[in-house]
């Protein structure tokens, strides 16, 4: 642990650091490597990749790779559905969730554990259990093959994780302030808003950014609900390049890319938070 | 007066927004599914009326539906037994103070960012027999000399998928174990050290104790989480061939939306829930209890 004391280096020590090395090592390539067979295949030519003789590297760098899929695919319009479906699940997710989070951390009430409950069972839905009882009731709304449809069941089966992650947010937060503030005259969803979310704005924006990943991740919903090619988020359309008859390897990885980059990069900036988080919305009762 | 009875119904106020959201888009369909379960239902989806658990005897007596509930189990078992102790000592490996630890936590992170979808087709791809690039990599290095068939039987595909499985779910362990490892008091350990106390004495006594709540937390999640995964057997063999690869959820997608079989898709819904119902709670309450001696 932490040796405050120099040691004199012993040689049992520097075997177990280069151990620890050589498995860090192995972690990171063996994590490392299908992005990398990923990355090398969309450079690669189809009859490169279907060569009998195959090649690790591409021989030749095909970067047009990343500009055909454009033309190839509406690839535009499946990002942009990816973004309204992520961004508009996030938004009514906090909506519903900062409020019942802030009640269920600051108020005592009749059936506060039953709600607690049934966000917890809530979890154990996945959205491809309920399909076909979601399915119906898209029916009845007049939401199937509509982003508006996805966007509303993200917003649903991410509650759980939303109240989770801001309850304990709040309860780690002391309610001084906030009694202070009322105090002084202001309204609950005053001091809410002007005291608590402000000093809360960490964990509130990992819990987004966490949501967001989530909806702009999600594939089997949007499967089953989504027929029209245009309507389709990225993670359903880009299998528009792996057909039946044939697979276009290239497009579909090049095109994989660009569904994976943005999420990896937001996800390496909650990863630390996020999980003190899931740990803390779970310890304190 | 009218201030207190504002404050009783005030809490109600402000949960109901997420009560709404939640009761239309999970509760209504929970329903929906248990009256279809219970029902007989025309090819079309609609509801003919009450038939009992005849969609229960029809599921249970398929030849297909045991097959399918050993695969789901063997996945369910494989993947979150295998992933849990690969992330713990994941986790291990990464608290240790060395050069590069935060980059090395920023790429094993990645498996649990990228959606699963595009994690299958990859590995779909580099175990592929005629193209992938296992085999041109293994070829290369001279650890083979031809084409090997990674996929030759359907238990050796349902296994890859397994690996993928368990590839994908590493990271979210190891966040968590390290979650807890970090909460732990340093003191601890030195006095364990001042005791006498061996590596693996710290470990048993000290460590695994300590982040058993972070432990349960994550396992509890997986179970339930890996129990329904559903895009990495759809993407890597969608349940062929015949159901020798199918999980619950599979089997239940391709009961529901290709053969038209919604009555019986809903009772296999329900026949999962219960499943996971029981398996999480059995789990929650042994590990509570356990943890209620300490």
């Amino acid at each position: 642990m932490n040796e405050t004391v120099k040691k004199p280096v012993s040689v049992k020590k520097v075997i177990l650091r280069a151990l620890l090395y050589l498995v860090v090592l192995d972690v990171c390539v063996i994590t490392l490597y299908p992005y990398f067979a990923m990355f090398c295949t969309a450079l690669k030519s189809r009859a490169e990749i279907f060569s009998p003789h195959g090649t690790i590297l591409p021989v030749h760098a095909l970067w047009s790779n990343f500009i055909d899929i454009w033309s190839r695919a509406p690839m535009a319009r499946y990002l942009l559905n990816s973004i309204l479906v992520a961004g508009g699940s996030t938004v009514i997710a906090m909506l519903c969730g900062i409020p019942a989070a802030y009640a269920l951390a600051r108020m005592r009430f009749k059936g506060q554990t039953a709600f607690l409950g049934f966000v917890i069972v809530s979890q154990m839905f996945a959205p491809v259990v309920l399909l076909i009882g979601i399915y119906k009731v898209m029916l009845t709304l007049g939401l199937t093959d509509s982003i508006l449809g996805l966007v509303f069941i993200n917003a649903a089966f991410n509650q759980a994780f939303t109240i989770w992650l801001l309850r304990g947010t709040f309860l780690g937060i002391s309610s001084e302030m906030e009694q202070a503030a009322t105090i002084d005259g202001c309204t609950r969803l005053q001091s809410m808003l002007r005291v608590l979310l402000p000093v809360a704005a960490p964990g509130i924006v990992t819990t987004l950014i966490f949501i967001f990943i989530n909806a702009w991740n999600e594939y089997t919903v949007a499967l089953c609900l989504i027929s029209t090619d245009t309507n389709k988020p990225l993670t359903v359309g880009i299998n528009i390049f792996n057909g039946y008859n044939m697979i276009e390897w290239q497009y579909l990885f090049a095109a994989s890319i660009f569904a994976i980059i943005p999420v990896v990069i937001l996800f390496m900036g909650i990863e630390k938070n996020l999980v003190s988080g899931l740990a803390s919305g779970g310890v304190k009762g | 007066m009218k201030k207190n009875s504002f404050r009783k119904v005030e809490p109600y106020i402000w949960i109901a927004p997420s009560i709404i959201l939640m009761a239309i888009f999970i509760l209504v369909p929970i329903v929906f599914v248990f009256r279809m379960a219970l029902s007989d239902v025309s090819k079309a989806g609609l509801i003919r009326g009450f038939n009992g658990v005849a969609n229960f005897t029809k599921v249970l007596k398929s030849a297909a539906f045991g097959l399918v509930l050993k695969n789901t189990l063997v996945w369910t078992v494989a993947v979150v037994v295998l992933s849990t102790i690969l992330g713990f000592v994941l986790a291990l490996i990464l608290n240790n103070q060395f050069k590069g630890r935060k980059v090395a936590r920023a790429i094993v992170v990645f498996p649990w960012a990228t959606t699963l979808v595009i994690q299958a087709s990859v590995w779909n791809f580099i175990i592929n027999t005629d193209y992938g690039t296992l085999n041109t990599l293994l070829i290369k290095l001279g650890i083979i000399d031809h084409a090997v068939n990674w996929t030759s039987t359907p238990a050796i595909y349902f296994n890859w998928e397994i690996a993928c499985g368990i590839f994908v779910t590493i990271p979210f362990v190891t966040f968590c174990v390290l979650s807890g490892l970090q909460s732990i008091d340093t003191t601890y350990y030195e006095a364990a050290t001042v005791d006498g106390a061996n590596y693996w004495q710290k470990l048993f006594k000290i460590t695994l104790p300590l982040v058993r709540s972070s432990l349960t937390v994550s396992t509890v999640l997986n179970i339930i989480y890996v129990f329904n995964s559903f895009p990495i057997v759809w993407t890597m063999t969608k349940g062929d061939p015949a159901n020798y690869t199918d999980t619950l959820v599979t089997y239940l997608y391709k009961l529901a939306f290709y053969n038209g079989r919604q009555g019986e898709a809903a009772a296999v819904s329900v026949i999962g829930f219960v499943i996971l119902l029981v398996c999480a709670s059995v789990y929650m309450i042994y590990t509570l209890r356990k943890g209620d001696d300490y």
